[in-house]
């Protein structure tokens, strides 16, 4: 596959982006992909998605798989280096890139992993601060929606306020707030397939935070939260909407929630 | 203390299925952050005094040898008689050999994790001593032939339920009630009281050893670590070689940051120091102290990549923070200590190999990291054990396999996404029409307990990939 | 055994530890300096220490001179257990105090089992901690801060400092005079425990009550603010 660029016939001050898809998008939730594309150019940037991306690392790199981690980690730099900022729907990614590919490598590598690290955003980080223009408002039909931080977002990366005043100012959602927004869902990559039974524990306790808020519709910045989370509720048969926080910026809900019928 | 950590998975279950248990453990998981934060955000200077004392741990760590050297010529000359052991076995025989020249039969002891390591108890009771524990929660957990919970609240797992019933079993105190909480500790505080003032040894912790002074100092709120220090005619404090600080106020600066972190206090009731056996015009104060410096695998900590552990505090934020803790109880992690930092430490004290389980026990969340007065990334060094197990093959052949096999596809990205493709398409139609697959090929873990969303359409890149040779196609019209 | 897992538990630290000389340490630790100041409750000295104490779950009290802390330790004691008997350490200060003024009946020296009531001098007062501070010797002996049911501590006002890097100086000139005490005691609260379900208990294995008299001069309303600001939380 060869890269592609999204609109050919832009003004050149329009800053180029790559967008680094996760392979958990491209592989479940294809949707939020083309949601954050179309936010990125609503936003006035110029999208560029490189071809050989594959997959950030993680799994590898918590797995303590260090050398297969290494060799994704200088794969995926070279696939964003020439873009003028990374951006990631996910928060786990985007800390991966901008966090964890610094400690990961060394020597000239180390160097253009901070380098990169220096331009990388995750999606809603990008879009409240750092994109040329606002987003468009759009009609979303619910207003019933809270929100999950994902733990790499939150505490990596600092997003908190971002995805709440992005919902606020381009749907008009005032996010109904869990009681316990820091504690972790149980997802964390290969923990929750190591550890079955404690990760679906710690599922049911966020979702029962959830449940308690009322709010009808869960959304987030992390597929793998949302994917674990939305299996779990679907094994309890708990009723709640799960979706990307991309799709409801951009407001298309036309695809299924996850996991929902398609 | 014996290790049952190679059970990680099995002992998390049964604390799972205790569902009353699990009730309390999540409201201690709920209140305890938010008194923390409480006092945090009542100490203004919360992240500079982090940062200072990092500086002066890192300080003690590089120079511990000095700082030893000084603590022990300091002590020395303070009358104490010091003692070091490299081994479990060497402490507990050190402070058996000191008990028996005494004739000792009776030892009042204080809260001490480095002599739960080591099992001095069991070892003291061999021996024909009787040994009580006079930290209520300490008192509580040894009572009902238990472990500690929790290295701050070692009985925090029990109910106030649980803890009538113990206390009418093994009290021959006749008919009574025991009805609040405040009548229990009323009566260990009785019962105990006579224990103190019977014992001829009172061996208790200390929680940090001043270099420039020869003091231990010994912080707790019920006050009974100051009884066994002060009411029998010896003492032996038993500590590790990494608890040392140049100055005293770099002790009293560590509490501000210690004690805030454990209870959400500004300061526990009782912050002693203790030079030595008792000075001429003493009234009271034991005659004989003994300080007895532990390495077991210390030196070696310091001396690799887990340096940054030696400088825990103890506090215990980080399992009050811990989402697994909160999960599966301390007990599951089957020996001293628990939480993220007990799967960083139990590794290196005893080996990788019986407690592979625990650096997997976590998600990254980050949460303990956040919190750690001390600022230890226990996160980063729980994947750097599993980094240790996975080239020394203690990771399950399945993991190691799966793992290299997507790291080694995910470098193809050609052949990454042609099967990827083909991959989703499978998933489609398993998953056909309800969303959900039940049960997914080779994801055992997974769909025990969930259900597993099913993909949409194609991937993306594939769907990319379609929509742009039709844009092109369109062009060429 | 011991000096043979000494010698060998020096030369694994030798290993560990960066080469360096006495004096590099020396230096080194000079660099360190001292921790931040830590924040108190409101900007003077004695109305932070008696806030502190308030919120230790400590009482207090003021007495402009020694007379009136002795009348204030007998309302104390008949309030609590309508009596004038107590036991208070040999410090010459306890001693020199107008106890018959009030009638009072001092017994000096070291508490027994049994006894409720003792009274000590602190050396020192921490307004940071809410804590006052005394050292072992002739006139406090370790054990009556800890067995009583209830324990008054009388510190002067002119001995409450601000924080604990204050405190060490001035412990360090007492044992520069007598020597290192047994043991420095820093004590900021009644006796307390939360082993039981989180349930906050005083009175564990120490006192049950912990009263603080301040002696001499307090700046204005000192006291009255004190309580006024920890009566509200
Ligand atoms: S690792 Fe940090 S948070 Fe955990 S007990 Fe030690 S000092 Fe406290």
């Amino acid at each position: 596959m060869n890269d592609v660029s999204s609109d050919q016939s832009v003004p050149s001050e329009r800053p180029t982006v790559a967008l680094f898809i996760t392979c958990l998008v491209d592989l479940f939730r294809p949707s939020v992909g083309f949601a954050s594309l179309s936010l990125l150019q609503r936003a006035g940037c110029e999208v560029v998605i490189p071809g050989q991306q594959t997959c950030c690392g993680q799994p590898a790199y918590n797995s303590g798989d260090y050398r297969g981690a290494r060799a994704l980690a200088r794969q995926t730099l070279k696939q964003l280096e020439a873009a003028d900022y990374v951006v990631v729907p996910s928060g786990s990614c985007a800390g991966m890139i901008s966090e964890h590919y610094p400690r990961l490598l060394e020597g000239p590598w180390r160097e253009r992993a901070l380098a990169v690290a220096a331009k990388t955003y995750e999606l809603n980080a990008f879009l409240h601060s750092v994109a040329p223009a606002r987003l468009p408002v759009v009609k979303v039909k619910t207003d019933s929606v809270a929100y999950h931080d994902g733990c790499a977002g939150l505490r990596e990366l600092h997003v908190r306020k971002q995805p709440r005043e992005l919902l606020h100012s381009v749907c008009g959602i005032t996010v109904k707030e869990l009681q316990q927004p820091e504690v972790c869902c149980g997802f964390g990559g290969t923990f929750c397939a190591k550890m079955p039974q404690i990760s679906a524990r710690m599922a049911d306790n966020k979702l029962k935070d959830v449940q308690a808020s009322q709010a009808q519709l869960l959304c987030g910045g992390d597929m793998g939260c949302l994917l674990s989370l939305a299996g779990r509720a679907s094994r309890n048969g708990q009723p709640i909407e799960v979706r990307h926080v991309a799709e409801l910026l951009s407001g298309d809900l036309s695809a299924p929630a996850i996991g929902k019928d398609t | 203390m014996e290790q049952k950590s190679d059970t990680f998975l099995a002992n998390a279950a049964t604390a799972m299925n205790d569902t009353a248990a699990a009730q309390r453990r999540d409201i201690m998981a709920a209140f305890t952050p938010i008194i923390r934060q409480q006092s945090i955000d009542g100490f203004s200077s919360y992240e500079p005094t982090r940062k200072h004392l990092k500086r002066v741990r890192q300080h003690t760590l590089n120079h511990l040898a000095h700082y030893l050297a000084e603590f022990e010529t300091q002590a020395l000359a303070n009358g104490n008689h010091v003692h070091f052991a490299r081994t479990p076995q060497e402490l507990n025989s050190t402070v058996l050999d000191i008990c028996q020249q005494h004739s000792a039969r009776r030892i009042a002891k204080g809260k001490s994790m480095v002599t739960e390591e080591t099992g001095l108890t069991a070892e003291l009771e061999k021996a024909g001593l009787q040994v009580i524990e006079t930290d209520l929660g300490e008192y509580i957990v040894q009572q009902a032939g238990e472990t500690p919970s929790h290295i701050v609240g070692p009985a925090l797992h029990k109910s106030a339920d649980d803890v009538r019933q113990l206390f009418l079993d093994i009290h021959p105190l006749g008919e009574r009630e025991l009805e609040h909480t405040s009548d229990m500790v009323a009566e260990a505080r009785e019962v105990l009281r006579t224990h103190f003032l019977q014992a001829e040894v009172g061996i208790i912790g200390a929680n940090a050893l001043i270099a420039e002074n020869g003091y231990a100092m010994l912080v707790t709120n019920e006050g009974n670590g100051d009884l066994c220090a002060n009411l029998p005619p010896v003492l032996v404090i038993c500590t590790t070689i990494d608890r040392v600080l140049p100055r005293a106020e770099d002790a009293t600066a560590m509490l501000r940051l210690l004690v805030r972190s454990a209870t959400g206090q500004p300061q526990t009731c009782y912050t002693s120091f203790y030079s030595g056996p008792r000075r001429a015009q003493d009234q009271d104060g034991p005659v004989e102290v003994h300080i007895v410096l532990l390495d077991n695998e210390r030196s070696d900590i310091l001396d690799s990549e887990y340096r940054g552990i030696l400088e825990c505090l103890r506090c215990g934020a980080c399992l009050n923070h811990c989402p697994i803790y909160q999960s599966v109880g301390g007990h599951a992690y089957g020996w001293v200590y628990q939480g993220p930092m007990g799967s960083v430490l139990t590794p290196l004290l005893t080996s990788l190999e019986q407690s592979a389980a625990l650096p997997n026990a976590c998600t990254a969340c980050g949460r303990c990291e956040e919190v750690c007065p001390a600022d230890i990334p226990l996160p980063a060094m729980l994947r750097d054990l599993r980094a240790r197990e996975y080239t020394e093959k203690l990771t399950p052949a399945r993991w190691r396999f799966g793992i290299a096999a997507h790291a080694w596809l995910a470098q193809r990205p050609r052949l990454y996404h042609s099967l990827s493709g083909i991959a989703v398409k499978l998933l489609r139609l398993l998953g056909r029409r309800k969303g959900y697959l039940r049960h997914l090929p080779f994801a055992g873990g997974w769909s025990s307990q969930r259900d597993f969303p099913a993909p949409q359409a194609a991937t993306f890149m594939q769907q990319l990939h379609d929509k742009q040779r039709r844009e092109r196609q369109r062009h060429e019209h | 055994m011991s000096t043979e897992a000494r010698s060998a538990i020096f030369a694994r630290l030798q290993t560990a530890s960066a080469e360096a000389t006495a004096n590099d340490i020396l230096r080194e630790s000079w660099a360190l300096g001292h921790a931040p100041y830590p924040p108190l409750p409101c900007e003077n000295t004695e109305q932070a220490f008696l806030t502190n104490v308030l919120s230790n779950r400590g009482t207090v009290d003021h007495a402009q001179d020694r007379s009136a802390a002795v009348k204030a330790i007998g309302r104390y004691l008949y309030t609590h257990y309508r009596t004038q008997r107590f036991v208070a350490g040999n410090d010459p200060r306890l001693a020199a105090m107008p106890w018959r003024d009030a009638g009072l009946l001092p017994r000096f020296g070291t508490v027994e089992v049994g006894e409720p009531l003792t009274v000590g001098f602190a050396r020192l007062g921490v307004a940071e901690l809410g804590a006052t501070v005394s050292w072992t010797g002739k006139g406090n002996p370790s054990a009556n801060n800890l067995l009583a049911e209830h324990h008054i501590t009388l510190v002067d006002s002119a001995d409450i400092v601000a924080t604990s890097e204050d405190a060490w100086p001035r412990i360090q000139a007492d044992m520069e005079r007598i020597g290192r005490p047994r043991g420095i005691n820093f004590v900021a609260g009644p006796s307390s425990t939360a082993d039981i379900e989180g349930q906050l208990v005083c009175g564990a294995h120490g006192p049950r009550a912990w009263h603080v008299i301040v002696i001499g001069k307090l700046p204005k309303d000192a006291l009255a603010n004190a309580l006024a600001t920890t009566a509200d939380k």
